[in-house]
């Protein structure tokens, strides 16, 4: 393992954050595992090409970004009726046996280095649980960064014909703090039997906070897990999006907006496993770069042998508004089984010079209409978002940044 | 070495893809790689001393490269043991003093030809046939009307001799370098064999120019090395087949092809290949394209154990522009990781790459593909498009495309699919009269066409006669 770990953390820094939280054993013991296990795991893998490596997370100086007894936020939480929607220190009160039951069931804490540091370490998260039958609408996380590191964890625990409707905001609070920033991300969903859950995050992290989000849905038969990621901010973003589609009949949905500019960097990826019978993916994904951001796009399709009968989609588009910037993408098809219908398609392109003309013909100053044009880019991604409030915002933020 | 003939019919088409023939060798190195061995390469090829050289160099960088052995869901190439290799193979007959008459070769090797169908080809009149059995092309044929033209179609240890200044030039400097790859390395050191084609400024060659390889030695690899240099103007279209007697003992190709498409030159390359099914099959191919050139690159891999190949073009000049059209068939054991990398490094430059897999019986396909857009390049476009056939659960296909865009004004697209034979489709065909093996065999020839229909007809026929031998009584 090419990274060193930062001196600021040792068993004595995962003790004192889990003893000031009052937490039980067994998750004292989740982060200890975590923390021994740094030192064998791997950064996660980044699309590599003859003689380039895309993105460098070995390079980041975790030392200067990671202050893990320093970890302030500010997280407003809306519940819906019906529903518990809670911080993790009073789920493991009111459902210790739930949280033990689903912690790291989903995505494994030891998936690789940012993981195993994120569980080792996190302070603030959410528990989200929605009992059988009922119809959790309009949950909403609103999650500020006040402080130079933050590591958070949700939980997501939809049961028998259940569902939920989440909305995660991320964005630094007023507390000035200066210099690299780290925030670190880790949601699970783990859905129970024809139950439906949507998971919708914007971030807008300031432009010095380095983020690291690993979401991963375990959809069981019948379910639907939809997610829905709008990356606006930060200075680096590594985002996995990951949905197994583990019971039979189940479908996901994954849907992409980025917008990039300055010196961004932004690391998406999106990876579907088809392991059960008749499943259905569609994985939706537009982002447009300006100045000097980069983009780099991994998603993957990946069949089982016992997938009979499985649906696969993949579209992924970039806009390039400078010369500057610079894309790459690779969608991937991975496929075991013959009885599969499955495509992907990316393309880069820019504005397009005729409908440019066509607008600036009819008298809209051009600057108006490229932005009317980038806009418009985005509208088969927004159009896939149910939540009114969470088009409305992401469309806000893009409009912001065109002006 | 085993000498078993198969006595089969000559009108049987396995017999004319999987035989072989008793060897006699004239002069074979020892087994395993070192100087010593290039030396002897060398000197039993009468080489200059810069060739020598180049050998030398290359084997230091083929000991100090790793394997590749990284690269997601790539072969395993962990049974590829270079020591067991007898790197280089001449049949016994006298190259050097020039064979242009078939009658003068020996019987066994025409025998093999036979079966190869050369000689149909010849009464064919296609314009020429230089035909490699084992590492030296023992057999060339070239009409008149070339040469005048000026012309060069000859072997390519001929042409280090004969054609000195342009092969010095043009071998594995600015196109493949031995330092590209391992095998690209390996190749550099102990090639031996293959063709060279010359074809001066605005001539233009008619007839595809011709060459067949073979491999008919246990435990042998081939190195063959095909130089193509178009200049400026000229157009030309070389095609290469294979097919390869099956063998228990390990074999290893690993070939190169470097092609120089000069300003508005046009070059067509095209390959049907059909290795046996214990061969490791890792070649290096590549194009440099100038101004306005065009370069296609036509291949089928259907054999083999395992394939790596990923034909590239660097398109070097404004309005360069280049196809790839691919055909990979994986059946039982077998792995055929190919794909296509493009350069984009000048404006205006143009790139299409149509590929299109089969797997069955547990085989893998996987297309791997890079396309380049360099900063500057503008106005350049790219298209790519995969589709993959699957019969059954075994087997597997999948698609790893890579996009590098360094450049906004660009028009860049991909698609893949992935699917199973239609079950409406193979019912409308049953239900007018064709049984169920049929009506699948059709429905493939009809998926591989956008390939076969840029082959002769010989190859044409060659190739779907392939697939259908993969395909007979493993289907239903």
């Amino acid at each position: 393992m090419s990274t060193q770990l930062p001196a600021s953390i040792s068993e004595e820094t995962v003790t004192e954050i889990s003893a000031e939280r009052d937490e039980p054993d067994w998750l004292r013991q989740t982060r200890l595992d975590a923390l021994s296990a740094l030192e064998e795991l791997e950064m996660p893998s980044v699309i590599e090409t003859p003689g380039r490596r895309w993105t460098n997370l070995e390079g980041l100086d975790y030392e200067s970004i990671v202050d893990p007894l320093d970890q302030r936020d500010e997280t407003e939480r809306v519940s819906a009726e019906g529903a518990e929607v809670l911080d993790f220190e009073t789920a493991l009160d009111e459902h210790g046996d739930l949280v033990e039951e689903h912690f790291g069931s989903v995505t494994d804490p030891e998936t690789n280095y940012l993981t195993a540091l994120s569980t080792a370490l996190f302070t603030t998260g959410t528990v989200i649980y929605v009992p059988e039958g009922v119809d959790a609408e309009d949950v909403k996380i609103r999650a500020e960064m006040n402080s130079t590191s933050l590591f958070s964890h949700t939980l997501v625990v939809t049961e028998d014909n259940a569902s939920a409707t989440i909305l995660e905001r991320i964005s630094n609070g007023d507390t000035a703090v200066d210099g690299d920033r780290y925030f670190s991300n880790i949601v699970e969903v783990a859905s129970g039997e024809n139950s439906y859950v949507q998971y919708g995050t914007l971030q807008n992290l300031d432009e010095d906070v380095y983020n690291f989000t690993l979401k991963r849905g375990d959809a069981d038969t019948y379910s639907t897990i939809s997610w829905i990621e709008g990356n606006i901010g930060s200075r680096l973003t590594r985002s996995d999006i990951e949905t197994e589609l583990n019971g039979d009949s189940s479908e996901t949905k994954i849907v992409g907006a980025f917008f990039g500019h300055d010196h961004q960097h932004l690391d998406i990826n999106a990876r579907v496993w088809h392991n059960g019978e008749h499943t259905t993916a569609d994985l939706v994904t537009r982002g447009v770069l300006d100045d000097e951001a980069r983009s780099v796009y991994e998603g993957v399709q990946d069949v089982g042998r016992d997938a009979w009968d499985t649906s696969s989609y993949q579209r992924e588009n970039t806009l390039m508004l400078s010369d500057e910037s610079e894309a790459d993408a690779s969608p991937k098809l991975i496929i075991h089984n013959h009885d599969t219908e499955a495509s992907h398609s990316a393309t880069v392109g820019q504005v397009d010079a005729e409908d440019l003309f066509y607008m600036t013909s009819r008298s809209i100053p051009e600057n108006t209409a490229r932005n009317m044009l980038v806009e418009g880019f985005f509208v088969p991604v927004l159009e896939e978002v149910e939540v009114d409030e969470l088009r409305e915002d992401i469309d806000d933020l893009i409009v912001a940044r065109l002006d | 070495m085993s000498s078993e003939q198969d006595h089969l019919k000559e009108t049987d088409t396995e017999d004319r893809f999987d035989f072989k023939k008793e060897e006699k060798s004239a002069f074979q190195t020892e087994k395993g790689l070192n100087e010593e061995t290039i030396r002897a390469i060398s000197e039993d090829k009468d080489e200059p001393e810069w060739m020598y050289e180049r050998r030398l160099r290359a084997l230091k960088q083929f000991q100090e490269m790793p394997m590749p052995t990284d690269w997601p869901g790539q072969p395993d190439l962990s049974e590829v043991d270079i020591d067991e290799i007898v790197p280089y193979i001449r049949p016994d007959v006298d190259v050097r003093a020039g064979v242009d008459d078939w009658t003068e070769l020996p019987d066994e090797i025409k025998d093999t030809f036979d079966k190869l169908g050369i000689p149909e080809a010849e009464k064919n009149a296609l314009s020429g046939v230089g035909a490699q059995y084992e590492s030296e092309v023992v057999y060339q044929n070239m009409q008149e009307r070339w040469e005048e033209k000026g012309v060069i179609f000859c072997n390519m240890d001929e042409a280090v001799r004969e054609h000195e200044d342009i092969v010095r030039e043009h071998f594995m400097t600015t196109c493949v370098p031995p330092s590209d790859n391992k095998f690209a390395a390996l190749h550099g050191a102990v090639w031996s064999g293959g063709s060279f084609v010359y074809v001066p400024e605005d001539v233009t060659v008619e007839m595809p120019v011709q060459a067949y390889f073979r491999m008919n030695s246990e435990g042998m690899g081939q190195f063959e090395h095909t130089l193509i240099v178009a200049e400026e103007g000229s157009e030309v279209h070389y095609i290469e087949g294979c097919s390869a007697p099956k063998y228990s003992a390990f074999n290893l190709h690993s070939g190169g092809v470097e092609v120089f498409v000069g300003e508005d030159a046009h070059v067509q390359y095209s390959t049907v290949q059909n290795w046996s099914k214990n061969t490791y099959n890792l070649n290096t191919k590549r194009a440099l394209v100038e101004k306005n050139g065009r370069m296609e690159w036509i291949s089928g891999s259907m054999g083999s154990k395992a394939t790596m190949l990923y034909p590239s073009s660097i398109l070097k000049g404004r309005g360069a522009s280049d196809n790839h059209i691919t055909i990979a068939f994986a059946g039982e054991g077998q792995n055929i990781d190919t794909g296509a990398k493009v350069y984009h490094n000048a404006p205006n430059t143009k790139s299409t790459i149509e590929s299109k897999s089969i797997s069955k019986d547990g085989g893998r396909t996987n297309y791997r593909g890079l396309v380049h857009i360099a900063d500057g390049a503008e106005n350049s476009s790219t298209a790519v498009e995969c589709d993959a056939l699957m019969f059954d659960n075994e087997s597997t296909s999948d698609t790893m495309p890579y996009m590098e865009i360094n450049e906004s004004k660009v028009d860049v697209a991909h698609e893949a699919t992935v699917g199973k034979i239609g079950d409406e489709d193979v019912f409308y065909l049953q239900s007018r009269g064709l049984d169920d093996d049929d009506a699948k065999q059709m429905i493939v020839s009809g998926f591989i066409e956008p390939i076969t229909e840029e082959l002769p007809i010989e190859y044409a026929v060659e190739l779907n006669r392939l697939v259908e031998l993969e395909m007979e009584g493993s289907l239903g």
